[in-house]
């Protein structure tokens, strides 16, 4: 059953719930009527490129549904507006709606329609497209075109469920798309924070009794640190997801301790590849198999391939190298293979840290970093060296500690638990790490 | 600015520093003969990596500069600075001389 037929069903079940209050699958299903009238309005003739500027709710969430049903191309682009102007020009948008919660405007811009073959292709295919961006290497962002329908039809499968849901990423992130999409399909509730502090995140939790909360380790990290784990009621969370990044293996065992009454999960997806179903045959380890049919996968020197149902048709700037030509995706994820056809994210390929001659990823040391009594959070990198090639330098956030203390516990702690040239030489004590802990290239 | 002596004093309270970290507690007794680096010396390559990267945090808070005493001029001189603790602390003393 597609996702709009599901909305009559579920008519009466709250939807979607944030600062401007809780609608259920019938007024959204009234929004999506709504939409699709005001598109029919612009008289378009083809498939149309358009930028869908808002966040989670709503207005957004029935316009990304219309302009799929109707084979559009759409760019949800939400956060920092300065990045939009470019994001618009590389797809060529012709239209471009801005979303408030329950209302929207339209404005056109260009007249003419994108000539790129990748949309000409899904036109011909008489597809949609949902075109989402990645921070390229060079930092210019990468857009990349996916088969929109082809997407959808991997919900059509969802049971019903009660549970309802945060939304932690954005309305223009696949995770957040597919928390999105999941939600609706199965009939629960999806709740938006205010924002993404862990403040308000564990307010939303609280308010909504929240039982599914798909997050980072990093996010995590923060909300343990914050201590609104003990200023709300969290106890109805049951479910924890979390993926992005590598998880630390000590940051799992605390949160196994403040949550006792949920289910770690790790979840796996790139944009390229789509969010693919997991399962951890140990909730306390951080080993994960794939279980999704949709989905194969291999090793090659250390590095995780993919081949997907819902890989993307390609990209828009970019070369498809990243793809080999019988379609296998190269994630840049280096793993290690487990028992029983378990696998372990260490972290991206380029990260690979390499003091004189001895090879280490940075993930395992800020494993053992995060469970260093003061520490908030870390990040730890190579940097050159002229003694040993490259050197291991972490950049710590520890606002109340001893830094001198601190510096010689937790390099000890490195020397007790890792091999020695695993401990870093320079510790940087610094007010904020930024970005997720694994440095997404993809 | 740092004189020879006090330059040699960061030095020589680094070494024991980190000798307690390392649980080399002979460290708390190096002069400014004791070697360094080498054979027989008292660190490994990441050790002096640990003792250069503590020291340069030393030199900040003491002078308020921001030096790097490991690259490629300190490496390509004749007599090594990271040979003995005496000529690393003379070393110090040149580069925050400007």
């Amino acid at each position: 059953m597609s996702l709009l037929t599901r909305f009559t069903a579920y008519s009466a079940k709250p939807a979607l719930a944030g600062s401007w209050g809780v609608v259920n699958f019938g007024e959204l299903d009234a929004l999506v009527v709504r939409a699709r009238e005001f598109l029919r309005q612009l008289k378009l003739d083809r498939p149309t490129a358009f930028g869908l500027i808002g966040e989670h709710g709503p207005a957004s969430t029935a316009w990304l549904l219309v302009l799929a049903e109707a084979g559009h191309f759409v760019a949800p682009l939400s956060g920092n507006a300065v990045e939009h102007p470019a994001k618009l020009a590389l797809i060529n948008a012709q239209w471009i709606i801005t979303t408030e919660p329950l209302s929207w405007s339209l404005y056109p811009r260009v007249d003419e329609p994108s000539a790129h073959p990748l949309f000409a292709r899904l036109r011909e295919q008489g597809a949609a497209g949902l075109i989402l961006f990645s921070s390229g290497t060079s930092g210019v962002p990468k857009a990349m075109v996916q088969d929109f329908p082809k997407l959808l039809a991997t919900y059509e499968s969802r049971h019903e469920s009660r549970l309802p849901v945060l939304a932690l990423l954005g309305f223009d992130h696949i995770g957040g798309l597919n928390t999105l999409l999941g939600s609706l399909a199965a009939g629960s509730l999806l709740v938006i924070p205010a924002s993404r502090a862990p403040a308000s995140v564990a307010a939303a939790i609280a308010t909504h009794r929240v039982a599914v909360l798909p997050a980072s380790p990093t996010f995590l990290n923060l909300l343990l640190a914050s201590g609104e784990v003990e200023g709300h009621d969290l106890s109805s969370l049951r479910v924890i997801t979390y993926g992005t990044e590598p998880m630390p293996e000590s940051l799992l065992h605390r949160l196994k301790a403040a949550f006792p009454r949920a289910r770690f999960i790790q979840t796996f997806g790139t944009s390229e590849t789509g969010i693919t179903r997991t399962e951890s045959p140990d909730p306390g380890s951080t080993f994960l198999r794939f279980d999704d049919p949709g989905l194969e996968w291999k090793v090659v020197d250390d590095e995780l391939w993919l081949r997907s149902r819902t890989q993307i048709a390609g990209y828009l700037n970019a070369s498809n190298e990243r793809f080999t030509d019988d379609g296998w995706f190269r994630t840049g994820d280096k793993v290690e293979l487990g028992p029983d056809g378990t696998l372990r994210i260490l972290g991206r390929m380029g990260e690979m840290i390499n003091v004189g001659g001895e090879k280490l990823m940075p993930a395992e040391v800020e494993s053992v970093i995060l469970g260093v009594p003061g520490v908030i959070d870390c990040r730890v990198r190579g940097e050159a060296h002229p003694l040993t090639g490259q050197t291991v330098v972490v950049d710590v956030v520890a606002p109340a500690a001893d830094q001198e203390a601190l510096r010689a516990a937790l390099r000890t702690a490195c020397r007790q638990q890792l091999a020695r040239h695993k401990a870093p030489t320079r510790v940087n004590f610094v007010a904020a790490v930024s970005g997720e802990r694994l440095k997404k290239t993809r | 600015m740092l004189t020879r002596e006090q330059a040699l004093q960061i030095v020589l309270r680094r070494l024991a520093a980190l000798g307690h970290e390392l649980g080399k507690p002979e460290l708390a007794q190096a002069d400014e003969q004791t070697r360094l680096f080498g054979e027989t010396a008292a660190l490994d390559s990441i050790g002096l990596v640990t003792l250069i990267a503590d020291l340069e945090e030393d030199i900040r808070v003491a002078t308020g500069q921001t030096v790097t005493l490991a690259d490629e001029k300190a490496m390509s001189r004749l007599t090594s600075p990271f040979r003995r603790a005496g000529l690393l602390a003379e070393y110090v003393v040149e580069i925050t001389r400007n």
